[in-house]
């Protein structure tokens, strides 16, 4: 019964719920009508096909979340097989330069492939260092049984060629070998990552890959600049010595051979100190062994040397300038370890500093032909250099000025 | 691929935006036609809209030879020649003053990257 003030005359009441329920009812039905507004945006939603389109819907869910990581694997596999084929042309590419460079000086294309396929397998094995007493005396000596060994190599290979090119084709040799060692390693996590379908193996490889392509590229790019016998940017710190002891009269003649293997030095006179600019000999490509240079100098001259002073080139961070100078403590020699050591055991047993100046240079730059903004640092670098002497020794003392780097087409 | 390409390519992806927009909007079976046709027709534009020559493999810049006069201001820049390297003696002497010249320098101009970063 109705209860409502408004509705005294239960007729009246019921006309006005009929009028109530047939808005409703026209409410209802647009609503309905509507409901076809909201079915829109959905391909045959309408039709007997909706429920096939659902299905697949479903199924293609389902697919990604079981097989979404094999998906990805197999993306992740095709990119480093992009990229493995092009480390596969940087070697092969580099092979041929090597082959071209070397069949130059007396032995036939046929026999210079052959004998370098065999070479390029070269390897050395790092000394044990689980007892790591004595480990850099030891390392020390199997970098010189491995340098020999290359030095034989190239001049079996090489009969026609002279001293500096020999050093020119060593340095040829070892940046095919890189190429080869990167492409080889490469390969080898990308098959066995396929074979076992191990997903940390892949996912490593491929997350190494630009970086690793980087490295290639710049070894890639410098193969033309020893083959040809062109400085690189590393040359910069004995570039810098020799323009430094020039400045100072020093002539080519004046230049003290073999004060340690393929490295002499230059003696200059400058504002009352003796300096004794070291280092390796060029122009040809060689790096020498300007750590045992310095501690050879260092025990020749004893208690008069005061500083150490290493020029050396060093890879910038990203964002950094090409061919910024930049200044530090201790020994700037990027070798795997018995040359720093031996300038660093030099300089505590004698209690003297030392610093080091860099020119801070890429991976491309320094592996590569010179760049214009870094041969422009040597005045600067030189003005530093001067500026140290200057400060931090006393006139009457000496100093070793060390330029660490490889010579390639830098004159004494 | 030219300017021509990549507007041909805008069209065609509006097109087919518009044909996929149709078929969603419509409920007759019809609309399956117009929705795949729709995918087609963005997907062929979007393919014109990226495709780009294969990147031409640079060649590295030449390798110059600064030589200087030993005595005057007299600089000359040439190729690099086999057998070039920094503080070599050159056998020319310098046609200023007729003295001897030195090589300075061998060195490369390398293009500067385009891309920089305000960090």
């Amino acid at each position: 019964m109705c209860t409502a003030r408004a509705c005294d005359k239960p007729m009246s009441c019921h006309i006005l719920l009929l009028m109530i329920f047939e808005n409703v009812e026209i409410e209802a039905i647009k609503r309905i009508q509507n409901a076809e507004d909201l079915i829109f945006m959905q391909i045959g939603a309408t039709d007997e096909f909706s429920g096939i389109i659902q299905i697949a819907f479903f199924a293609f869910m389902m697919l990604f979340m079981l097989y979404g990581a094999k998906f990805q694997l197999w993306q992740f596999l095709k990119q480093i097989e992009v990229g493995l084929a092009e480390m596969k042309r940087m070697f092969v590419k580099s092979r041929q330069t090597a082959i071209e460079t070397f069949k130059e000086y007396g032995h036939s294309e046929e026999e210079v492939a052959k004998e370098l396929d065999q070479f390029m397998d070269y390897f050395t094995i790092m000394p044990v260092d689980l007892d790591p007493a004595g480990i850099l005396k030891r390392l020390d000596h199997l970098l010189d049984v491995r340098r020999d060994r290359f030095q034989e190599f190239v001049a079996d290979l090489a009969p026609e060629s002279s001293g500096s090119m020999n050093q020119n084709l060593e340095n040829t040799l070892e940046v095919t070998q890189v190429l080869g060692l990167i492409y080889r390693i490469v390969r080898h996590f990308y098959i066995l990552g396929k074979k076992t379908g191990s997903q940390i193996m892949i996912m490593q490889i491929h997350m190494l890959m630009p970086e690793l392509l980087r490295l290639a590229k710049a070894y890639f790019d410098a193969i033309g600049a020893f083959s040809q016998g062109k400085p690189i940017g590393d040359g910069i710190g004995p570039l810098v010595i020799t323009k430094f002891a020039r400045e100072f009269g020093a002539t080519p003649e004046s230049y003290t051979h073999e004060i340690s293997k393929e490295v002499g030095y230059y003696t200059v006179e400058t504002e009352g100190r003796t300096v004794y600019a070291l280092r390796a000999t060029g122009p040809g490509g060689t790096v020498g062994k300007p750590g045992f240079g310095v501690k050879n100098l260092m025990e020749k001259h004893g208690k008069k040397i005061s500083r150490i002073i290493t020029i050396d080139a060093a890879l910038k961070f990203e964002g950094e300038e090409l061919g910024r100078v930049a200044e530090g403590t201790g020994a700037a020699i990027g070798d795997p370890g018995p040359e720093k050591f031996a300038i660093e055991q030099a300089a505590t047993e004698y209690g003297i500093g030392i610093e080091a100046i860099v020119i801070k240079e890429d991976e491309a730059t320094a592996v590569g032909v010179m760049d214009k903004k870094i041969l422009d640092t040597v005045p600067e670098v030189i003005e530093r250099i001067k500026s140290v002497i200057l400060k931090r020794t006393n006139p009457g003392e000496s100093v070793i000025l060390a330029g660490i780097g490889n010579t390639i087409g830098i004159g004494l | 691929m030219g300017l021509i390409s990549k507007l041909i390519g805008i069209a065609l992806a509006a097109v087919g935006f518009v044909l996929l927009f149709f078929g969603m909007n419509d409920t007759s079976t019809m609309s399956y036609v117009y929705s795949f046709l729709g995918l087609l027709v963005m997907a062929i534009g979007f393919a014109l809209l990226t495709a780009g020559k294969p990147k031409e493999e640079k060649l590295p810049p030449p390798t110059i030879t600064e030589i200087r006069c030993n005595n005057c201001d007299f600089k000359e820049i040439r190729d690099f020649k086999k057998g070039d390297y920094i503080l070599k003696t050159v056998e020319e002497a310098c046609p200023k003053c007729q003295t001897g010249m030195t090589i300075e320098g061998v060195y490369m101009i390398r293009e500067e990257p385009k891309k920089k970063y305000n960090v």
